[in-house]
């Protein structure tokens, strides 16, 4: 619940409370609750939006393109080109999936700019959702790589040409960085999205709170908002490139 | 977990109502009203550590990721996907096309122009020699003219030469008679004696011999 959460101990609201979800629709499921959340609401919204866009913006096929068409197809070249350079031409299967990935941490961290107060909702600050995206991309990666090199994919954990007395100590190493991929990949994200928020959200009490003086944090608030677009939009690249490179690894094992 | 059935009423408002501004103006009303019908903290768990680490709230995230990029991955991979590589696609063969069809006309172009300057040469060496022709054959009839002219007036040149011979041997000849005559009569008139025709036809010749010569 929103409204109610405040705890204002002190006349200071709480920073994070901004993170709780808000029922829309409630649904249980054999007891397991899966009610149709604000988390849940803008990540419809992202994926309804971004398939739209994509779709009617291309509705026209104008060989010299519209503004809208000429959004998606830069969108299109901007993750094409990052799949060709990081993965090259064996990339091309994972595309789709790769050019969702963007788009949809893209627009659910834009989405989290919106001034809607609780009703404005950043999937990606939640960690279990960036966990799951990236566990996806970690379990997925590491099917493709045993699909494709079958066992010889253990040899990644051992870099060619390393001495073979310094194998007991590289290999853990190798395996430990391994597995913390989907733990790094997934923190980076919600850490990003959520501190950036609680700082907007800190500020912007300071604002209230201040009065007049007010001003001073208000200045911060507005090149806070400024850079919270930027992480927002470096975030989802951040979040992509390093799937690419994964995925890179995985086909071709450093 | 924290919710609010409640608010999900307002969601619905706000979603027919669009994200406009009056859609804002509606939520923080939703929201002023939420606080005052519920009070603080009904019915929600203890406050305290992170909302995000609220476990009773991962299933349905998890539940509604799954939906949600399912969905967008569908749309992705069978209608945007294939239709902006179509879109592209298309236009790189049309601009291949076109700058193929600029590269034939281009050389069809060039083609067109060598060939009008190999007839502006070839008009121009014609010109040329017709030029050459005319000068020699003009060269060759004043050549011939002047001769012809050259040799007519020798002729002239020749006539004109004989006849004054012919006339000064005339004149000689009467002179030869007049000084003859003159001697016999001037030597009748000094000593009285007519002398000979023969002499004096010696002596006059013998005399203007000497003038001849």
């Amino acid at each position: 619940m929103a409204g109610n959460a405040s705890p204002t101990e002190g006349g200071f609201p709480s920073p994070v409370e901004q993170f709780h979800l808000l029922d829309i629709v409630e649904v249980n499921v054999g007891g397991l609750d899966l009610s149709f959340t604000t988390s849940a609401f803008y990540m419809m919204a992202s994926a309804i939006l971004v398939g739209t866009f994509l779709v009617q913006s291309m509705k026209g096929r104008h060989l010299v393109p519209t503004r809208l068409q000429s959004m998606a197809e830069l969108s299109y070249e901007f993750i094409a080109g990052m799949v060709r350079d990081n993965v090259g031409s064996e990339g091309r299967p994972y595309f789709p999936f790769i050019f969702s990935l963007f788009m949809f941490i893209l627009v659910g961290n834009l989405f989290g700019m919106l001034p809607f107060g609780h009703y404005t909702y950043t999937f990606t600050s939640q960690i279990i959702v960036t966990f799951a995206m990236a566990m996806a991309v970690f379990v997925g990666v590491t099917v493709i790589a045993l699909m494709k090199h079958g066992l010889h994919f253990f040899t990644f954990f051992f870099p060619a040409g390393a001495p073979i007395y310094m194998a007991p100590l590289l290999i853990p190493i190798e395996i430990l960085s391994y597995l913390s991929r989907p733990v790094s990949l997934s923190v980076r994200l919600f850490a990003n999205m959520m501190a950036g928020h609680t700082m907007m959200k800190v500020f912007g009490t300071f604002v209230v709170m201040l009065g007049v003086f007010g001003v001073a944090p208000m200045l911060v608030l507005v090149a806070l908002t400024g850079f919270e677009i930027l992480v927002a939009i470096l975030q989802a690249y951040v979040f992509t490139i390093l799937t690419c490179i994964y995925l890179n690894d995985a086909l071709h094992l450093h | 977990m924290r919710r609010d059935g409640m608010d999900s009423a307002f969601f619905n408002g706000i979603r027919t109502a669009g994200f406009g501004a009056a859609g804002v103006a509606i939520f923080s009303i939703a929201t002023t009203a939420a606080h005052a019908a519920t009070g603080v903290d009904a019915g929600g768990k203890p406050d305290g550590g992170l909302p995000q680490l609220d476990v009773s709230a991962f299933p349905t995230q998890i539940f509604w990721l799954i939906v949600s990029f399912a969905l967008l991955y569908w749309i992705m991979s069978k209608m945007a996907v294939p239709r902006i590589a179509e879109v592209l696609e298309e236009r790189q063969e049309r601009i291949t096309d076109d700058l193929e069809t600029a590269d034939r006309l281009k050389s069809e172009a060039e083609k067109v122009q060598a060939d009008y300057e190999k007839a502006l040469a070839e008009a121009r060496s014609e010109a040329q020699g017709q030029i050459k022709a005319a000068n020699d054959e003009a060269a060759a009839e004043q050549a011939k003219a002047e001769a012809e002219h050259a040799k007519k007036m020798a002729r002239k040149v020749k006539t004109a030469e004989t006849r004054i011979g012919k006339q000064r041997d005339e004149a000689l000849e009467s002179l030869m008679a007049v000084a003859s005559e003159a001697a016999v009569e001037a030597t009748g008139k000094l000593i009285g004696v007519t002398p000979g025709e023969d002499s004096v036809k010696r002596a006059v010749e013998a005399v203007s011999g000497d003038g001849r010569a």
